[in-house]
């Protein structure tokens, strides 16, 4: 007894000292973490999302949130006013050949990267070489496929030679964006924990899963800005929390604003609801290269049997819009279609022709985020009306990803369903096209997970790159989504309104239409 | 089944004498014989509340989404314009379906492996023992996620994780009375004629244990019915679009400022069954054991 008494003793003193030591490192890590919350000073900023970033390397990101901080640490020759209007930006202005094939850009001059070095053209070809030379595809490379060579003119003057025209050419570089040389040699594949760039705002701290904090750059060659000294990202993956914090104080911006909380936001006085166009669009592709998703009529009959306003309504609280083609009306080259029409008996009919008036079994896949869920409960729910019956599969988001990507080749891939958005953050209709439906973008190399093959589709993609007449991309876009609405390999959804929410005192960050957050401006009143 | 049970080792009362003791007794234990009636009350939902439901739980109705409480849908109705109030009623039957059949499976595996382990002694017990120590050491939702981590989602692995985590305190308890019952005089008679093992355990020494196994068991099902609506909460369990109670909860955790409804029945039905069973699991051990009361 005494004995089994002191082995107890023994016991809970090691578990003390394991509580204990928990204790004190969740309180350093969010000392450090929320120190903008305890000792916020005046021109500090919180921010609240709702994921985690993945990487700081601006060469190899791709999802929208991390983009909005690569925006804020990095910036590129050109870059996107808040209506996605190319400006130049540290580029003073650029010129295109007669060809297409010549791009000019002259340099602003006295500009420094964070850690001091400057900023010339030699810079600049050191990051086109980087992305070009990856050995792993960097997710730039794909922005730069047409181009030849750099050429260094001048300190400050550096020309991009492509091997086609190539129209959404500016678009893209406003993807590249410039990472100091030095800090590239220095951290080599760690650059994406430890980024250096020139623009407004520095790197300081990153506990992933938890915050992300960036501090004003002094030396930052756009005299005035940043009107703020630091800003910290906080991951609050908990729809009810971020709101929570916005009205206790703890943060000043949050995005996204779930759409349930819209009503009750708006009658607080010191909260601002931030309602703005997005380009947005939700989707569930549908395998076509397997049974019975290979069968146009089914997919069409699953088109049909889709009540859109009934989808924004319930899903999406009312916020958005249906999706009438394969890109937003604020992407570039939209063009309005003739939509399926919510009609059972249509879709039925359509199922009978196709023979599958029985319905069939399938799954839907998605991340277990909850707004996620509901949809494809929804989606779940209305695919019964005509004897298709869904199972909800939903992944953690790493999993998700592994299982869309991983497959070789298309016969290999497991997905029938994915239930997912795209937002193009480069704005043109090349970044809302090629990427989903041209069939050299199949996973692993794109994100055609609808496995879409349309010879005529692909070879439109192309030409509609190499003319420079607008009218002409115009016609093409134009055919392009119509034959791809027509065809139908996704559920046509919605498209969101991005909606976000700050606090009266805070002016000047603004959500992109992709769903990137902009903090250049950012200023406390 | 229990009380006959009970009744068959003591062998001096007559067997309606027995009964009508427990009976007696048992409905002098206020709080206990409320939490049985109610726990019917949840039996009898499981069986017959899918054809009571006042409305159909899965069909949605667009039209009328995220009412609230009102004449029509005495709980209002969740983000698809499905009736709550159905929804709870149908979903008792699986709530209490896993909570059930999860416990049971547990308790078979844990009887077997005590009356095994306490009977035999030495090498087997010791093992046992400690892989249940093992098993002791880990929180049971911690041990139940990982478990479903490694099966997958789904109602089944669920109730195979719920099970496996009540294995260990059934073991562990059945082998104390099994040690104490089997250095009684009536086992070492029934040695003596040259009973076998098999005949010794099961039909002597495994009666005794019953009424501590009824206790624990009325108890655990409390615990295994909060474990599987964790489960599902965190999307480990039930599918999301079933009435299970865990899940709707899960779902309605967006809509906790904008419609309380959502999420506080499902939680007050959650509450209720744990609480009586855990009522009725106190009652039942201060009438059959009242050695084992804390």
């Amino acid at each position: 007894m005494i004995r089994s008494k002191k082995i107890m003793g023994a016991f809970l003193i090691v578990l003390l000292a394991l509580v204990l030591t928990a204790c004190s490192t969740t309180r350093s890590s969010s000392d450090s973490g929320g120190a903008a919350s305890s000792d916020k000073k005046d021109k500090d900023i919180n921010i609240a999302v709702n994921q985690d970033f993945t990487t700081l390397d601006p060469h190899n990101v791709s999802d929208t949130l991390s983009i909005s901080a690569t925006h804020a640490i990095y910036e590129g020759l050109v870059g996107f006013d808040k209506d996605m209007k190319i400006q130049p930006v540290l580029a003073t202005d650029y010129k295109i050949s007669d060809d297409g094939l010549t791009y000019t850009f002259h340099l602003r001059k006295n500009v420094k990267f964070q850690d001091g070095s400057s900023f010339n053209a030699e810079a600049v070809k050191a990051n086109f070489d980087r992305i070009q030379s990856s050995k792993d595809a960097l997710i730039a490379s794909h922005y730069l496929q047409y181009l030849k060579s750099v050429k260094i003119v001048d300190d400050h003057t550096i020309q991009l030679i492509l091997n086609q025209p190539f129209s959404a050419m500016l678009n893209k570089l406003t993807m590249v964006e410039m990472i100091s040389p030095k800090a590239l040699k220095d951290q080599g594949d760690k650059i994406g924990m430890h980024p250096v760039g020139t623009g407004p705002f520095e790197f300081v701290k990153w506990n992933q899963g938890e915050s992300l904090i960036l501090k004003k750059n002094p030396n930052y060659w756009d005299k005035g800005y940043p009107k703020v000294d630091q800003i910290t990202y906080k991951s609050v993956p908990e729809n009810g929390s971020r709101v929570d914090m916005l009205k206790t104080g703890e943060a000043d911006f949050i995005y996204p604003l779930p759409e349930q909380s819209v009503q009750a936001l708006k009658t607080q006085n010191d909260i601002t609801v931030d309602q703005t166009t997005s380009n947005i669009v939700r989707y569930v592709t549908l395998n076509t290269n397997k049974k019975p998703f290979n069968d146009k009529k089914v997919r069409q009959a699953m088109n049909y049997a889709l009540d859109k306003n009934a989808y924004i309504k319930v899903v999406k609280s009312g916020f958005g819009s249906e999706l009438d083609s394969t890109m937003a009306p604020s992407t570039q080259f939209y063009s309005k279609q003739k939509v399926y029409n919510y009609d059972l008996s249509k879709a039925k009919e359509l199922m009978k022709e196709a023979g599958y008036a029985k319905g069939f079994t399938a799954e839907i896949w998605g991340d277990t985020d909850s707004a996620t869920m509901k949809g494809m409960q929804f989606i779940q729910q209305q695919m019964a009306r005509i004897n298709i019956k869904l199972k909800i599969k939903a992944m953690e988001q790493g999993t998700l990803s592994d299982a869309i990507n991983t497959p070789k080749s298309p016969d290999d891939a497991k997905v029938q369903m994915w239930y997912v958005s795209w937002s193009p953050s480069s704005g043109d209709a090349d970044g809302a096209t090629r990427g989903l439906f041209s069939s050299a973008a199949f996973p692993p190399n794109g994100s055609n997970t609808a496995y879409y093959k349309n010879g005529e589709v692909d070879k439109l993609i192309d030409k509609a790159n190499q003319t420079t007449d607008v009218e002409k991309q115009k016609s093409m876009y134009a055919t392009i989504q119509k034959d791809i609405y027509n065809d139908a390999p996704w559920l046509f959804l919605g498209v969101d309104t991005n909606l976000s929410a700050h606090v009266n005192k805070l002016k000047g960050v603004y959500v992109l239409p992709d769903g990137s957050i902009q903090v250049k401006e950012a200023e406390l009143q | 089944m229990s009380e006959t049970m009970t009744v068959s080792k003591q062998q001096i009362a007559s067997k309606r004498g027995t009964l009508s003791t427990f009976w007696h007794d048992f409905r002098q234990r206020k709080v206990a014989f409320i939490s049985f009636l109610f726990f019917v009350l949840l039996v009898i939902l499981a069986v017959i509340g899918p054809y009571i439901v006042p409305f159909n739980p899965q069909t949605p109705d667009y039209n009328h989404v995220l009412q609230g409480m009102s004449q029509k849908h005495w709980a209002g109705t969740d983000e698809y314009g499905r009736d709550v109030l159905s929804r709870l009623i149908a979903g008792t039957r699986i709530s209490l379906g896993i909570g059930i059949s999860s416990v049971l499976i547990g308790a078979m595996a844990g009887t077997i492996l005590g009356l095994v382990s306490g009977y035999f002694g030495k090498w087997v017990d010791k093992t046992i023992m400690r892989i249940c120590d093992v098993l002791f050491a880990f929180p049971d939702i911690l041990l139940a996620i990982g478990i479903v981590a490694i099966l997958g989602p789904g109602l089944k692995n669920v109730i195979f994780a719920v099970a496996f985590f009540s294995v260990p305190s059934f073991a562990r308890m059945v082998r104390g009375k099994t040690l104490e019952v089997k250095e009684m005089l009536f086992i070492e008679a029934e040695k003596s004629i040259g009973a076998k093992t098999n005949r010794i355990i099961f039909r002597h020494i495994f009666p005794e244990t019953i009424p501590i196994i009824i206790v624990y068991l009325t108890m655990q099902v409390g615990t295994a019915i909060l474990a599987a609506a964790s489960l599902s909460f965190l999307g480990l369990g039930a599918s999301p679009s079933s009435p299970d109670w865990g899940a709707m909860l899960s779902m309605s955790r967006d809509y906790i400022g904008t419609a309380f409804n959502l999420v506080f029945f499902p939680g007050l039905a959650i509450f209720l069954t744990v609480l009586s069973l855990n009522n009725l699991g106190d009652g039942l051990r201060d009438i059959l054991d009242p050695k084992i009361k804390d």
